[in-house]
């Protein structure tokens, strides 16, 4: 009963080439996308989530390059496809959400002109027809005087209003697929939790598949049903968030489920992952984690650990993993 | 044809302007405040009047020998029947003036204009499409920047002359060579703020939405650098008219064309004798390169996106 997948990345490797070195921004991640799922993309600033979404519209800027691997979206390997054909699939069947919807509107057109651009790029409408879709868009994330609001300037307008229009935007062609790079990261918490909980019920209400990046757990505890551990540009740990969350294997993801703050907590002190992200351009060896791992083993530094099913649905890239499995959280450094 | 969607969705104009509030109305809110750029617009506007009602305004015919002709003088000192006097031929400078106004104006608008479409182009595509192109581009922009301007301006004004001897487009001529050799730092200035416009997140946005290389160069960023454009293209024209009276003065501008660069070369030969003859289109070169200069101080101040409140 596998579900159908919509999209599926196989060794995507996509590398900077700057004058200091080549970064290995993303170095053969594979993974797969759902009809209907949110998946999340966790992990540290520069662990390749960002790279990996653009990657996939292929629109990774200079000087990076995708150099190997493969993008099926439904059945089609995008990698393969022409600049023109790209054009047509952006926006209108992947659409992305940047990180700062502050920046992320054009300030010199008004709201109007930005949502009927998108909306007549890809569909065959006029100008009338354009500007009623972009209002009823208006509606769809929920903004209060829609007829009034879409001839404001970005400027004239909140932090969230904006991330609702951008999320407008991307939703303007009923994408089957949308990308939301960090989408709440620059919003205050209240604005954040609304912003989450519309693109919940966006997402169910069009019946799309989302991928959610970022680097707050909270995030994608309350969005994900599955989520993809990154780290230094590799994929570590792959399992539902129920799995993730009470099962977390890879050390790497329960560091950074214990470096989350909980009221629970008695008033220790938080904890950290020592060290910091490793430098792309010469990595650790073997397994990228193993210099801040607590229980990495000789071996760590030599054998890059494979995605392993460990038990059904729940992928670990660490050579220890059968143990933590087997002995649940009771292994010695 | 915003406009026309925007009337149909709302009944009353007033209510889009007070809701919809572009940063042009703001900049030109912020503009009517500077007194400084609003006296250059007047003095801009002012003699641009002039050049259009010239043949009002004059008191004699073009190149007529006024006081020749009547007096069997040249170079009248000023009087109620000549204003600013008349020159070495016997023509009325007042009249002169006012007629010069409008070639003036032609070589210092039609010099901006090719100036300016030039380095519009090559700013924004080597902005945009950095790499290979950007660095063609580059290159040629500084082989442009390091000949010397003055020199090689007035090489070609003479062999074009020679070429196309007087009458045959004269002030043509000279505002094309103008207009050609200086795009280049305007090209480069246009070329770093596009740099720093396409790093913005809305540019990425408009890729991620499946818009051309074409379209994002002069749909999105275009918009966005206009403000620049807009004040060099205001500078661009008082360089202009500077170099067009430059070059007359040095007597390498289109003699027959009435220009006040052209009035000053005649004057040089009396400076002591006849300063009437110098000074009045003199101090008409200065107000107008001061009115251009005031008007692109001022729009720069209203449209710099750092100075917005």
């Amino acid at each position: 009963m596998a579900p159908k997948e919509i999209l599926k990345i196989e060794n995507l490797t996509t590398y900077f080439y700057t004058w200091a070195g080549v970064v290995k921004a993303v170095d053969g991640v594979s993974l797969d996308v759902r009809e209907g799922e949110t998946l999340g993309l966790v992990g540290e600033s520069g662990s390749g989530k960002s790279v990996t979404a653009l990657s996939i519209l292929r629109i990774v800027p200079r000087p990076g390059k995708i150099i190997d691997g493969k993008i099926i979206y439904k059945g089609e390997n995008l990698l393969a496809k022409t600049e023109n054909e790209m054009q047509q699939i952006r926006g209108k069947e992947i659409a992305y959400i940047s990180q700062d919807p502050a920046t992320s509107l054009n300030p010199v057109f008004s709201i109007a002109d930005q949502l009927t651009e998108v909306i007549r790029r890809h569909q065959n409408v006029t100008k009338e027809e354009a500007l009623k879709k972009a209002i009823e868009l208006f509606r769809l994330v929920e903004i209060a005087d829609p007829e009034i609001k879409i001839w404001n300037y970005p400027h004239q307008l909140s932090g969230g209003m904006k991330q609702r229009i951008a999320i407008a935007r991307a939703l303007s062609c009923q994408p089957s697929l949308l990308l939301a790079d960090e989408p709440t990261t620059n919003l205050d918490v209240t604005i954040q939790a609304q912003i989450l909980e519309l693109m919940k019920n966006l997402k169910k209400k069009l019946g799309m598949s989302m991928i959610l990046i970022t680097h707050d757990m909270g995030v994608v505890a309350g969005v994900a049903d599955r989520i993809n551990v990154m780290y230094a540009g590799r994929v570590c740990e792959v399992a539902s968030t129920k799995t993730i969350f009470r099962n977390p294997l890879h050390p790497y993801t329960r560091a950074l489920l214990e470096a989350v703050p909980n009221v629970a907590m008695k008033r220790e002190k938080l904890k950290i992952i020592p060290g910091a992200i490793p430098n792309l351009i010469s990595p650790p060896s073997g397994c990228r984690f193993h210099p801040r791992c607590d229980f990495a083993v000789a071996e760590c530094a030599s054998v890059v650990p494979p995605l392993v099913e460990i038990e059904p649905e729940h992928y670990v890239a660490c050579i220890r993993a059968k143990e933590f499995m087997e002995n649940g959280k009771g292994v010695k450094k | 044809m915003a406009d026309v969607m925007k009337e149909k969705l709302l009944e009353t104009p007033e209510k889009r302007r007070t809701d919809g509030v572009s940063q042009w109305s703001i900049a030109w809110r912020r503009f009517k405040k500077n007194k400084a750029a609003l006296a250059g617009l007047i003095i801009v506007g002012v003699i641009i009047f002039i050049a259009i009602f010239s043949p009002i305004i004059a008191r004699y015919p073009l190149n007529y020998l006024a006081s020749f002709n009547e007096e069997g003088k040249i170079r009248v000192p000023p009087s109620s029947k000549y204003w600013f006097g008349t020159d070495y031929i016997g023509r009325d400078v007042f009249s002169q003036i006012v007629y010069g106004a409008g070639n003036v104006l032609y070589v210092g608008f039609g010099a901006a204009a090719i100036a300016m479409s030039l380095a519009i182009v090559i700013g924004i595509t080597s902005g945009y499409l950095d790499g290979l192109v950007d660095n063609i581009l580059m290159r040629i922009t500084e082989i442009f920047l390091v000949i010397p301007f003055l020199l090689i301006l007035l090489v070609f004004l003479r062999v074009a002359m020679t070429i196309a001897p007087s009458g045959v487009g004269g002030l043509t001529t000279v505002t094309l060579i103008i207009g050609l050799f200086s795009w280049a730092p305007n090209a480069r200035i246009i070329r770093g703020e596009v740099l720093r416009v396409k790093q913005n997140e809305y540019i990425e946005a408009a890729v991620a939405l499946g818009a051309s290389k074409w379209r994002i160069m002069f749909r999105h960023v275009l918009p966005n650098v206009l403000h620049v454009i807009i004040v060099l293209t205001t500078l661009q024209i008082a360089t202009a008219i500077l170099v067009e009276a430059g070059v007359s003065f040095l007597g390498f501008g289109d003699p027959n064309s009435v220009t006040w660069g052209q009035q000053l070369q005649g004057a040089s030969e009396a400076v002591k004798e006849a300063w009437w003859e110098g000074i009045f289109p003199g101090m008409f070169i200065t107000l107008l390169v001061l009115g251009f200069n005031l008007l692109g101080n001022g729009l720069r101040d209203a449209l710099d996106p750092r100075l917005r409140e």
